[in-house]
């Protein structure tokens, strides 16, 4: 009986600290289910940066909780996952391989430019909500960097279904799938990497006209902002 | 034994009758706008999503759970595919970014390779989107709480005013066309009176918004009205 009353007390101490305390978030797979799309007829190469091995984003808020949120590789895994649908070949090349020894059509060096989330003690909502900017540089097999194009990636979820870490992590999970659509979507539009296909072709026939091809892109002319 | 079945009975009683006081005053009204006829089949069924939080819906995930758990029960319930296994094999056609935001964009979605195989394989009829939340309107009381070694308890009286206010729109895959709307409109007002023990005296307007929406829609999708 004594010792009941010590417990009942020890054990609303610690259900309060855990309810205010924030949390350590991990997420290993973002798996994204295989897109209903035709493959581009591209040999494609990405090079990943080392944040794509280990990315870890921690947020305190307001002097309070800390939340960190762990990508890990799941970073690596979206990518790959993503353009091996996309592209009719795929590979990708190593941080210390140089890319002039390989044959693609592209190669492509996705990176992040910014992670941002909320949690609702912040947002002043139930909800869990995540930002990622990723950048996308498209260099054709000489080395010319052909687009250079800033996307900007949200995923959203309820803090009440799932729980707070789950739903952190959902709104990751939300968010990188948000972005591997956008990519899906807009990528050709936006780098016109479909052309470096065309002057594959180009240069592989007898007459070649590929300086004729306008390659480079809008996206390519935007400049990255380091602000954030 | 006799007696023990009348005590059953007594116990039963009172539990129905304390939940029918227990919840408080709800009003509804419950609306639909045909635009096309409708109808459905054998082996077809339904998908039921909520519009894109990238538009700024905020409509529930336990909302559209409830809906589709309700729109596929009973006798005459019909076929629901879960939204998730329908997303994820359409993957990005459907994704909160990519869904068409107006049924005109149909036939475009449509004519995209594996689309419509996709959705035929699946057995997919329609598509019913949902929009809408609830939300606190109003509210007021106060309520005060102590604890001690003794005990605890709490004093007082508080309320609060819920609005759920939801419309489904439902698109035809196979006319490729608006079929038609039906909306939920609940209010309803819950209670919280406290001497010693709080008795909370709940309106539960989500959960009739979900139940009177899925049987309009049941309705309204399996009815074969001209327009």
């Amino acid at each position: 009986m004594h010792q009941s009353r010590k417990i009942v007390p020890a054990l609303l101490t610690a259900m309060l600290v855990a309810s205010c305390g924030g949390a350590n978030v991990t997420v290993n797979d973002p798996s994204i289910p295989k897109p209903l799309i035709v493959p581009l007829p591209l040999n494609v190469a990405a090079k990943y940066p080392d944040v794509f091995d280990h990315f870890v984003h921690e947020e305190k808020v307001m002097g309070k909780e800390k939340w960190s949120i762990d990508l890990g590789r799941s970073n690596r895994l979206l990518f790959t996952q993503l353009f091996d649908s996309m592209f009719t070949e795929f590979n990708v090349v190593a941080t210390d391989e140089d890319p002039k020894d390989l044959m693609f059509d592209a190669l492509i060096e996705p990176s992040i430019d910014a992670f941002e989330f909320s949690v609702p003690s912040q947002s002043q909502t139930d909800e869990f909500a995540v930002w990622i900017r990723y950048r996308i540089k498209i260099f054709d097999n000489e080395g010319v960097q052909i687009a250079n194009w800033p996307i900007a990636a949200y995923g959203k979820s309820l803090a009440g279904s799932v729980g707070g870490d789950h739903a952190l992590q959902r709104a990751a999970i939300l968010a990188m799938r948000d972005a591997a659509a956008l990519i899906i979507l807009q990528m050709d539009k936006a780098t016109g990497i479909s052309k470096l296909s065309e002057a594959h072709v180009n240069r592989d026939m007898p007459s070649s006209e590929t300086e004729d091809i306008p390659l480079q892109t809008t996206a390519a002319e935007e400049t990255p902002d380091e602000s954030s | 034994m006799k007696a023990a079945n009348n005590q059953t009975t007594r116990r039963l009683l009172m539990l129905a009758l304390s939940g029918a006081l227990m919840s408080g005053c709800v009003t509804s009204r419950i609306e639909n706008i045909r635009e096309n006829t409708t109808g459905i089949a054998e082996g077809e069924g339904i998908v039921i999503m909520a519009k894109s939080y990238h538009l700024g819906n905020e409509t529930e995930a336990k909302f559209i759970s409830c809906v589709g758990n309700s729109v596929g029960r009973g006798s005459k319930g019909l076929h629901v595919i879960p939204n998730t296994e329908f997303v994820d094999a359409l993957f990005p056609w459907f994704e909160p970014r990519t869904a068409p935001a107006e049924a005109k964009g149909l036939p475009t979605l449509m004519s995209r390779p594996g689309v419509a195989q996709k959705i035929k394989d699946k057995g997919v009829r329609y598509v019913v989107w949902l929009d809408g939340e609830t939300e606190k309107v109003a509210g007021g009381g106060s309520m005060s709480c102590a604890a001690g070694p003794g005990g605890g308890g709490c004093f007082g009286f508080a309320w609060w005013q819920n609005d759920s206010n939801y419309e489904a729109s439902v698109w035809d895959l196979d006319g490729l066309e608006n079929a038609g709307t039906v909306s939920a409109d609940v209010s309803g007002t819950s209670y919280l009176p406290a001497i010693v023990v709080p008795i909370p005296l709940l309106a539960r307007t989500q959960n009739k918004a979900c139940n009177a929406l899925a049987d309009q829609l049941r309705l309204f999708i399996i009815s074969d009205e001209q327009v």
